[in-house]
């Protein structure tokens, strides 16, 4: 019986075109949406995790607790030992990466060594060796517009928008003069070397990198960082972030029972998810609201677009649909069967829309689409290059509903067949 | 073998109600071959889905081997149609996008026979309905007298108990209609199952052994054939 319902839908193209083409083509939008979307998503939280607050991120409670205030005496102490120890506790799966968040003013003399103006910065630093993986991470090469990246100590990155602002070059020396760990005065010379564009307003307009061996020079901070940032690869989804942490978290109790060498005895880091920063988390869940709206609009539009076909269909059967009932099907097995073959056609049309899909989203991930400056000038990414997420979670959104919808439009559009009367067959059949 | 004790069906129309059957009381034999007549309205069709299990009367009692149809469910009504009655409708009879040979299988799938076991069994009542030739054909390829007998065979595929017809010929000129009931003669008697079918057509007189008149929902008469051949 299978296999003659099965002969029926493949003999018949009115039977299956029509739903296939709807199901093919509903999965292949939705795959392609939702990868669409994760992957931009996905790089809002990637250009904050890089810039910011790292997939997660140790520092010190005391440190976190006023970070607006820039508190660098509350940094943690402990470099070494404690980047040992995340390496050993993450194994590969964590890239940590050590950073100092510094505040100082930024001093631009003249050729006599005059101030020229001065303003206040924000600055990070962090590993800027050319082996490092930052530069890799924060795309740092092709974020240049302008000079080479730092090669020699004291040497600094800036923002493009604060250089014009500022009027400086690739080559000008300039003075921080800022506040060392202990609250004593902090100065430095550093050359400038290239200017960079995150396309992050915020970044481009008040930020400078300088190398974290410098920092910890200049502000007198010898084996202390002011925050470890951790990066998980790409697979791992955000969702999953605040699991990982939950993983760790026992071992970092265990660590802190007995504290490694360099850690001041008030030092006392927690681990932060990137969700729990920056408001991240309401903008996830906005994220996942308006991406499960999105699917139930998708849903019923395709439940309805199915119901009309699986109606046309119910026209186009009606005298089979007859002499069945008459040759002893009961009305629930029609039904069931009509919706066993919507399933079969929803099947065929799934994986054709998944093969689509996936390939589109495929391909977005892969080789993604270069927006140029529109893109950029969103001031919330930093890469102009918009990109897709390949993933599991994205297949079964598309097909689920696919089959689902498939399933109901034909129940709803059965129930004529339920309506339907034995006892006016033979006159069904007359004309 | 199928008894109709007193059976009326009322249909109501509006708040009206219609007796289009009265009263009937018949009793049709194992081997059957017989028909009703009567101007158009006179309640024929009603009477064969009643017979058929296709309605229920109204009151009366229909007893198909014993079993009373009047008091059974859909579903019962329609494990007996699948297993004990075969139909043949004027038209629209045959499934377009399968095979006669398909077409004629599709009661023994819903009998949950296998293909393969009733292979030989379809392609046999496919040569006795004259068809060996088209058993690959869709019915779109075929003439309507084909098609009545690809319905004929389908109908009696399952060995059913009775057959039921409404105006089987109505479609077909007079010597295609003389050569299907001619078939049904032949398979009546061969497979021993009762056919029972309405018609306007007079001259179909002359091939059956019973007829019975309708007049507004009642029997004006009931005529077998005698040694004869005559009806009386
Ligand atoms: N579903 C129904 N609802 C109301 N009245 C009906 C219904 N079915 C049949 N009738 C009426 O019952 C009467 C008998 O109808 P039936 O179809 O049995 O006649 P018939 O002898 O088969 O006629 P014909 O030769 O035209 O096929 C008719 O008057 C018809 O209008
Ligand atoms: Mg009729």
């Amino acid at each position: 019986m299978i296999r003659w319902l099965i002969q029926g839908i493949v003999r018949d193209k009115t039977r299956f075109l029509f739903p296939f083409i709807v199901v093919g083509v509903g999965v292949a939008l939705m795959i392609t949406m939702l990868g669409f979307m994760d992957g931009i998503f996905m790089s809002m939280v990637e250009t904050t995790s890089i810039l910011d607050t790292g997939h997660l991120r140790l520092v010190n409670k005391a440190y976190y607790d006023e970070e607006h205030l820039n508190p660098m005496d509350r940094a943690l102490g402990g470099q070494k030992a404690t980047g040992k120890w995340l390496e050993e506790h993450s194994g590969t799966s964590i890239q940590w990466l050590p950073r100092i968040r510094w505040g100082a003013i930024l001093d631009v003399p003249d050729e006599q060594g005059e101030t020229l103006s001065q303003t206040p910065i924000q600055g990070m630093a962090m590993d800027l060796s050319s082996a490092s993986p930052e530069i890799e991470r924060l795309k740092l090469q092709k974020s240049l517009v302008q000079g080479s990246l730092p090669q020699h100590r004291f040497e600094m990155l800036i923002g493009y928008q604060l250089a014009e602002t500022l009027d400086l070059q690739p080559g000008d020396s300039v003075t921080l003069i800022g506040q060392s760990f202990d609250g004593g005065l902090a100065s430095d010379n550093y050359k400038v070397t290239g200017l960079i564009r995150f396309g992050v307003f915020a970044m481009d307009k008040k930020m400078a990198l300088i190398d974290l061996k410098d920092a910890q020079d200049t502000f007198y901070m010898e084996d202390m960082v002011t925050e470890w940032l951790g990066f998980f690869p790409s697979r791992v989804a955000f969702q999953d972030y605040g699991r990982r942490k939950m993983e760790l978290e026992p071992e970092l109790k265990a660590l802190k029972s007995q504290p490694p060498a360099g850690w001041y005895v008030d030092d006392d880091p927690i681990l932060l998810t990137i969700l729990e920063q920056r408001n991240m988390d309401e903008m996830a869940k906005m994220f996942l609201l308006i991406r499960g709206i999105l699917l139930v609009i998708f849903t019923f539009l395709m439940v309805l677009v199915l119901w009309n076909a699986a109606l046309l269909n119910g026209i186009h059967r009606y005298g089979e649909m007859g002499l069945r009932l008459a040759l002893g099907e009961t009305h629930i097995r029609l039904v069931g069967l009509a919706v066993f073959e919507a399933l079969v056609i929803g099947c065929a049309g799934a994986l054709a829309g998944s093969l689509l899909g996936g390939g589109l989203v495929w391909y977005l991930q892969e080789v993604g689409v270069d927006m140029g400056d529109a893109f950029a000038q969103s001031g919330m990414m930093l890469t102009d290059v918009m990109r897709g997420r390949l993933s599991l979670e994205g297949f079964v959104y598309g097909i689920v509903p696919g089959l689902a919808a498939s399933a109901l439009g034909t129940l709803c559009a059965s129930f004529a067949i339920f309506k339907r009367s034995e006892a006016n067959l033979f006159r069904e059949m007359e004309v | 073998m199928l008894e109709l004790k007193q059976v009326s069906k009322t249909y109501r129309v509006g708040n009206q109600d219609f007796p289009a059957l009265k009263n009937i009381s018949l009793t049709i034999e194992e081997n059957a071959f017989m028909s009703f007549v009567g101007p158009s309205g006179s309640g024929k069709t009603t009477l064969l889905n009643l017979m058929g299990g296709l309605d229920r009367p109204t009151s009366g009692q229909v007893l198909f081997d014993g079993a009373q149809l009047e008091s059974m469910n859909r579903s019962e009504l329609a494990q007996i149609r699948k297993q004990h009655i075969g139909f043949i409708f004027q038209s629209h009879n045959l499934l377009p996008v399968y095979s006669v040979y398909e077409n004629v299988l599709f009661p023994l799938l819903l009998n949950h026979l296998k293909e393969q076991d009733a292979r030989e069994r379809v392609m046999a009542l496919v040569e006795k309905v004259g068809l060996t030739e088209q058993a690959n054909k869709k019915p779109a390829e075929l003439s309507g007298g084909q098609c009545q007998r690809v319905a004929i065979a389908r109908a009696l595929i399952k060995r059913p108990k009775l057959v039921l017809a409404d105006e089987p010929t109505a479609n077909l000129d007079t010597e295609n209609s003389f050569r299907i009931l001619e078939l049904m003669q032949d398979l009546n008697e061969q497979y021993g199952a009762a056919f029972v079918f309405s018609t306007h057509d007079q001259r179909v007189t002359q091939f059956i052994n019973r007829e019975v008149r309708l007049e507004d929902g009642a029997v004006l008469w009931d005529k077998a054939k005698n040694g004869n051949g005559e009806l009386e």
